[in-house]
């Protein structure tokens, strides 16, 4: 047991490594105490900056302001700078005056409108300045998260606002369900959604099925992947919370989060309170409703369309005179359907989706504090409708976040959220028993009528199993869940000297939530009638706790001469998820009981999910006089899912950043910063929970229960997938802070990609996974943001990021095979994966010569855009009037549009008389009419508001502050030439590789909303 | 400089020691969704035993649905109507120029459940030997229980290669032994079906003597002896037919009201537990249902109680029906199986009067055969035989009371094959021309299944 060294072996190399430090240069001879002080206060309105740091240049020696803005400093002899820092404004640089005694400095510190001198997160224990920073990372701030409008969920409040990402929203249900994609494609079976960590907590982003399979038997058919459309549990989250975020979109910048990490890491940041003076209140209300944002039409019928479309076919020649007047008659229930409506249309698009659901969010907020205590506290309640008739999002949420200093070494923060949420999703999507909302609509033409009557029945659909008012009407479908997320820090500075200091901090939380899904279809819906066992009840419980703690030591140390900063960290992490899933399914009903003891028939079906990681880590920082700044580090990681538990993954980093405007010789003085900047570094993606084993499933018979060998053989020697990126780029800043331009270039490989293949069914399984292949993606991204105005009267900011990728499976160990979700076969077209080709290309059939044969498969397309843009335009005048519109353009990616298909077949498209004729005839030839072009130009967010000044309002409140009025709108404008709903859509749910499958989603919807908002 | 080199050294030795303490372990837990398959290997215990051996029964219910309508739809006996899967009626029946596909579910999935059988049984043999390896006695089987499981698990396997060759017919079958990873060549239909011969024969061999240990409602000697009959006949050796029943059973004992008697798959509503697959209420709409062949009842003799196999289908005035679906038209619903509970016959004593009553026919024996078919017309209400005596006019007799005795129970489609009568199955949709003036071929009746092409052997 050489390994077994206990923990008095770590304190002594503990102490080992903090004992050089403390024999470092002698202390420099002190003389007469010098003192300087003042007061930091804004450049522009002259209020004082609470809480603002002030530190001596070259050395450790540094406080911050209190209250009033006022600090006071004991200097060193060689003390000849000041730093001043504070969030949201630009870095200062002070030079001492010479003189001896009390020195008075008083200092202006001016706006950081464009975000240059914003700290960003560099280590797991660590900050640094963004103008030191060798990776690109991408900082969204609350106001642009979820001031422009009032986002349903965070998920929804990221979309577009990601330079690199490809953010698809699934379903326009509500409640959320998003596919976050940061640079492309990481991999292909495995987690690809990016890490989520809120206050230090790693957070659940689960989208756990809710079953309702059982009823649609989506998968039954030609893709056995869940059709569920689940919400991702990330947005539980209430937007108005976050006071950052920061995203680090590859593994160079996010390799110090180790292997669950490849597909990048999104840092929230939640509000604290301020140390300045009272307790402020923040009172918010948005009102408003919800519409479709884009409707498809239907087809308009005659008599003789609808006899030719919904009638018997003709009778053969050699007919008998019953089968021609079974005929005739056949014909004449059509001409009576068609003749009952009277000739009238019913526009079952208006009705079913035309609900213009009303939008409430309250939220208030108190926060406050001294300089020891800073609290901040929160609450929500939203009550949103949905564009169908009880469809619906419903949030409650209260946070508690309290900052405490106990002593000059000592400081705790600890954060606690609750949230409730309640979802109404209905039942859309894909479906093989004609239950789904949109598939039961494209078999409704306009002449029938299947509304409900007045005496609360419903009529039988005559062309399909299911009336969708009634199941919209008489099932539920709802999804609660209560969840709580808390997190606690504890700093405690060990040492604090002149050049050197050291700082241990103990960080961790917990995020547990209980999903409670209950979906009830009672026995009297038209699709039970002579059914074996009607009714059907689906319940499943969840309950998910994710645990996290870490332990850091972080050493600082500054040599004056030449002027080197280092910081050192190293610690340890250890992670835990517990999940525990039930479902049962109860068919055959008592009439009117849900409970699912009372069904004839009961499934249940439970899976459990335990993952443990632990790992270590160490960083070095060289900072030489923010000229050039060095990192080097790594981190160590074990999992539970890994084959071989002992085994460790080492994930190294390396990055180097150099500002050329701080060396001597720079002298262009308009650009104040000019940064090269390059970085490398590798994060793992570990195999799915239960990948090594080869598990037995229960099967009962005769009273006994059995057990028979699943059908995928495990894989005992699995490993984590590992990526490897490289980014170079620079940053470019000037014009007094008004202009600051962001390029950034990388390549990232993916290798050991895990792999399910085929296997010869003799063995008696049918699947196997593995580790082989190899997937590269290349990009760049720019930013640039301008102020082109900036007078007293207007202030205009405006920010253009674009954002390009390019992946390649460049090597594929098993035959190209068809992506998870990727479609429903060739005759359809599917996203197929296939050495040497981009792995979001379309396949289909084609009828390449013409002749109305199909001539095999071909590519069709590719579902990655050839490169996004988005326009952040912030107008103010006179401080109170302020536009913002957010606007986000995705040139090219490919659809499959399989609803367009199924209103073909259900004789309902739009333009069924004109063309859908030629596209029925294609089908089976060619899948090429199913890839579409799924480019748009969305205004996602369009804001205007206008604070009314406070002398204006004191006249008759004198208690309220910044009462503002506005008004807002989400996705006001949509532009695209995508034959559905909406081009941001996918079947299957977030998915690895396969995006843009769309079969008769629910619908996206836009917003408008009236706000008002002001302070105590 | 020094200063750096040492608290480089510190920190590799301060990462070493983390890297090397109890807090940076990570345990091996086992799955908890399920027993691995390393687990159960590793412990053979008696119930562990028990539950792979019920697993093997349990599990030879998966997709049988799929092989029923696989042998009763191209054997003509019914048709599965499907809006959602038109391959049921497209590629089975050979609709136009549709053809049987090598990577489609209706061959890959009852394949596949068919191995994964094998598999368990194979699973069940390597335990039934490393259990007598266990030191301690009370945890052994007894010999002749241990025989039981090696006789139930070899039994089971034959029953299931049985079913897959019954599919690809002359495409053959592979066989995979009870330690190999991946299965052995393609043997021919007559190897193979000399294989399953042999599997059985060594089944009976471990079952003679031998003693149940968990709880199975299966008598599997009888299940033993009464495929290997049918494997005998498959093979033409009718004497052997005729020595093997004699052997096994009292035929001659079997009454009217013991022909159901044999061994079926049971389904229930029990929670774990599948229902019958294949029974489909008869009222269900033509977009998911089983409509019986027209010709059931059409050639069905007069007074033949065996029409409650098939149902009427009624309108919405309650009134007879003609229902259509994809130019298929029929008035019955498929109805041998009345409820989801309702069992599916493995094979029965019915099967076995059938087997001796083909076998007497075969060697000359057509007093006895006669004798035979007519215990079988009189349970279905029908006067003795009454037709011409020779051996061609009985044998078409044998043939007839099979349809419609084993209406439904996956037999009359290898029957035809086996006596060359393929040619003689309905066919539904003759050529005809569409409204587009295109004609559309006639409709095919397969012999065979191509092998998967998952098995990466060529068809």
């Amino acid at each position: 047991m050489i390994h077994r060294y206990g923990w008095g072996t770590v304190t002594a190399l503990l102490v080992a490594l903090l004992a050089p430090a403390t024999f470092a240069p002698a202390a420099l001879a002190q003389d007469t105490p010098l003192t300087v002080s003042g007061q930091v206060t804004d450049a522009e309105t002259g209020e004082t900056l609470p809480g603002a740091n002030v530190r001596i240049v070259g050395t450790q020696i540094g406080t911050t302001t209190d209250v009033n803005g006022r600090y006071e400093l004991q200097l060193t002899p060689a003390a000849s700078l000041l730093e001043v820092t504070f969030v949201g404004y630009r870095t200062r640089e002070v030079s001492i005056p010479e003189a001896s005694g009390t020195i008075t400095l008083d200092i202006r510190l001016q706006e950081d409108v464009l975000g240059i001198d914003e700290v960003v997160v560099s280590g797991l224990a660590s900050s640094v300045k963004r103008s030191n920073l060798a990776n690109s990372v991408e900082t969204i701030s609350a106001r642009e998260l979820a001031e422009i409008s009032t986002p349903q969920t965070l998920d929804g409040a990221i979309s577009g606002k990601i330079t690199g990402g490809v953010i698809t929203s699934n379903t326009g249900a509500p409640g959320g369900g998003i596919a976050v994609k940061l640079r492309g494609i990481t991999t292909i079976n495995g987690e690809s959604q990016p890490l989520f960590i809120v206050d230090g907590v790693i957070l659940n982003n689960d989208a756990i099925s809710n079953g309702v399979n059982a009823v649609t038997a989506a998968a039954a058919g030609g893709n056995a992947s869940s059709q569920d459309q689940p919400a991702n549990r990330i947005a539980d989250l209430n937007p108005e919370d976050v006071e950052s975020i920061e995203i680090l979109k590859g593994p160079s910048a996010a390799a110090i989060y180790g292997a669950r990490a490849s597909n990048g890491v999104v840092i929230i940041q939640t509000k604290r309170g301020n140390a300045g003076g009272g307790v402020q209140f923040s009172v918010r209300q948005s009102l408003g409703f919800t519409t479709i944002v884009n409707k498809v039409g239907t087809r308009r019928f005659t008599e003789e369309t609808a006899v030719a479309q919904y009638g018997p076919s003709a009778p053969r020649d050699d007919a008998t005179p019953a089968e021609i007047a079974e005929f005739q008659a056949g014909q004449q229930a059509i001409r009576d359907l068609f003749n009952r409506t009277g000739g009238s249309f019913i526009d079952y698009e208006d009705e079913f989706y035309g609900n213009a659901g009303l939008l409430s969010t309250t939220s208030l907020s108190a926060s406050g504090g001294n300089d020891r205590t800073q609290f901040f506290v929160s609450g929500l309640i939203k009550d949103d409708e949905g564009i169908i008739e009880n469809t619906g999002y419903e949030k409650q949420s209260a946070r508690v976040n309290i900052t405490h200093r106990f002593s000059s070494k000592f400081s705790a923060d600890v954060t606690a959220n609750y949230v409730r949420s309640t979802a109404l999703r209905g039942l859309t999507g894909n479906d093989n028993s004609g239950t789904t909302f949109g598939v039961s609509l494209t078999a409704t033409p306009s002449f029938i009528d299947i509304l409900p009557n007045e005496d609360g029945t419903y009529p039988d659909h005559p062309f399909n199993t299911s009336n969708p008012f009634q199941v919209r009407d008489l099932a539920s479908i709802e999804e609660t869940t209560n969840r709580v997320i808390a997190s606690g820090r504890v700093t405690y500075n060990v040492f604090q000297q002149n050049t050197q200091g050291l700082q241990a901090i103990l960080e961790g939380g917990a995020d547990f939530f209980n999903l409670d899904q209950d979906a009830r279809f009672p026995e009297e819906l038209q699709f039970y009638e002579g059914a074996g066992l009607p009714g059907q009840s689906i319940q499943g419980r969840t309950n998910n706790l994710n645990a996290n703690i870490r332990g850091a030591l972080v050493h600082t140390l500054s040599l004056p001469e030449p002027n080197v900063f280092f910081t050192t960290q190293a610690g340890f992490t250890a992670f835990t998820q517990d999940q525990d899933i039930v479902t049962s399914v109860g068919a055959g009903l008592v009439p009117d009981q849900f409970n699912v003891d009372l069904a004839a028939s009961l499934q249940t079906n439970q899976q459990r999910l335990v993952q443990d990681d632990r790992a270590f880590f160490v960083q070095e920082e060289v900072n030489y006089a923010d000229r050039v700044v060095a990192t080097l580090g790594f981190r160590a990681e074990r999992s539970s899912l890994n084959g071989d538990v002992d085994e460790i993954y080492f994930y190294p980093k390396a990055s180097l950043a150099a500002n050329l405007a701080e060396f001597p010789f720079w002298n262009v003085d308009l650009l104040d910063q000019v940064k090269l900047r390059a970085a490398f570094g590798q994060t793992g993606n570990t195999a799915a929970f239960g990948s090594k084993f080869t598990i037995f499933n229960p099967i009962a018979v005769g009273g006994g229960l059995g057990i028979i060998i699943g059908g995928q053989r495990g894989f005992p020697d699995v490993e984590p997938e590992r990526a490897t990126e490289i980014e170079g780029g620079f940053d470019v800043s000037g014009f007094d802070g008004r202009a600051n331009l962001e390029f950034t270039v990388y390549r990232k490989v993916i290798d050991d990609l895990l792999l399910t293949r085929e296997v010869e069914p003799s063995s008696g399984f049918t699947l196997e996974t593995l580790n082989g292949g190899q997937l590269t993606n290349t990009g760049f991204e720019i930013g640039l943001s301008l102020i082109p105005v900036n007078t007293r009267a207007v202030r205009w900011v405006t920010r253009t990021n674009f954002w390009t990728n390019e992946a390649e499976v460049t090597e594929l160990t098993v035959p190209s095979f068809r992506a998870l979700g990727g479609g429903f076969g060739n005759t359809l077209g599917s996203i197929q994966i296939e050495e040497g080709q981009s792995p979001t290309q379309i396949i289909g059939i084609d009828d390449i010569d013409g002749d109305g044969t199909s001539d095999g498969v071909f590519v069709l397309g590719d579902a990655a855009p050839d490169f996004q843009m988005s326009f952040l335009n912030d107008i103010t005048l006179y401080k109170n009037l302020r536009l913002t519109i957010f606007a986000h353009w995705k040139k090219g990616g490919d659809n499959l549009n399989l609803s367009e298909l199924l209103t073909d077949l259900g004789g309902t498209s739009p333009d069924f008389d004109e063309s859908a004729g030629e596209r029925l005839s294609q089908l089976g030839v060619s899948a090429r009419q199913f890839v579409q072009d799924a480019s748009y130009l969305k205004i996602r967010e369009i804001g205007l508001y206008y604070t009314i000044p406070d002398e204006a309002v004191g006249r008759y409140l004198p208690q309220v502050r910044g009462l503002s009025v506005g008004v807002s709108a989400n996705n006001a404008f949509v532009f695209t030439p995508y034959k559905s709903y909406d081009p941001e859509v996918n079947n299957f749910g977030t998915q690895p590789v396969a995006t843009g499958v769309e079969v008769t989603p629910f619908p996206s919807s836009r917003s408008f909303l009236f706000h008002i908002s002001f302070g105590l | 400089m020094k200063i750096l080199t040492l608290r480089a050294a510190a920190l590799l030795l301060l990462v070493g020691s983390l890297a090397g303490c109890d807090l940076f372990t990570v345990d091996d837990e086992s799955s908890p969704n399920g027993p691995a398959l390393e687990d159960i290997l590793a412990d053979p215990s008696i119930e562990n035993l028990s539950a792979v051996a019920l697993g093997v029964e349990a599990a030879s219910r998966v997709d049988l649905d799929l092989y029923l309508i696989d042998v009763g739809v191209i054997g003509r006996e019914y048709w599965r109507t499907s809006n959602a899967e038109p391959r049921f009626t497209g590629d089975l029946l050979g609709r136009g120029t549709s053809v049987l596909d090598d990577n489609t579910f209706y061959i890959t999935r009852p394949w596949n459940a068919r191995y994964r059988v094998v598999r368990n049984a194979n699973i069940l043999l390597q335990l039934v030997e490393s259990n007598a390896a266990l030191e301690n006695a009370v945890d052994r089987l007894a010999a002749e229980e241990a025989s039981y499981a090696r006789g139930y698990a070899k039994t089971w396997k034959a029953y299931q290669y049985l079913l897959n060759l019954n599919l690809t017919f002359e495409n053959g079958l592979r066989f995979i032994g009870v330690r190999e990873e991946v299965a052995g060549p393609v043997e021919s239909y007559d190897a193979s079906l000399a294989q399953i011969a042999a599997l059985l024969d060594e089944g009976l061999g471990d079952l003679e003597g031998s003693a149940s240990f968990f709880g199975t409602t299966v008598d599997i000697t009888y299940m033993n002896r009464a495929v290997a009959a049918r494997v005998a006949a498959y093979r033409g050796d009718f004497s052997q037919v005729l020595t093997l029943l004699a052997d096994a059973f009292d035929v001659d004992g079997i009454g009217a009201a013991d022909l159901g008697s044999g061994v079926a798959h049971l389904f229930s509503t029990g929670g774990g537990d599948l229902t019958n697959p294949v029974f489909f209420p008869p009222t269900n709409a033509v977009g998911d249902a089983i409509l019986a062949h027209p010709s059931y009842a059409n050639e069905i003799e007069e007074g033949d109680t065996r029409i409650d196999k098939v149902e009427q289908r009624l309108g919405d005035d309650g009134e007879p029906t003609v229902s259509s679906f994809d130019e298929l038209a029929s008035q019955f619903s498929f109805f041998r199986y009345k409820s989801v509970t309702d069992g599916v016959p493995v094979t029965r004593n019915a099967e076995l009067v059938l087997l001796r009553a083909e076998a007497r026919a075969q060697t000359g024996d057509l007093a006895g055969a006669i004798a035979d078919l007519n215990t079988i017309r009189n349970a279905a209400g029908l006067a003795d035989y009454s037709g011409a005596s020779e051996q061609s006019a009985v044998v078409d007799e044998m043939l007839r009371q099979r349809r419609y005795e084993l209406y439904g129970e996956g037999h009359r489609w290898v029957d035809t094959r086996r006596y060359d009568r393929l040619s003689t199955l309905p066919i539904d949709r003759q050529e005809r021309t569409d409204r587009d003036g295109n004609v559309i071929e006639a409709d095919d009746v397969w012999d065979r299944f191509p092998i998967p092409a998952t098995e990466n052997v060529g068809s």
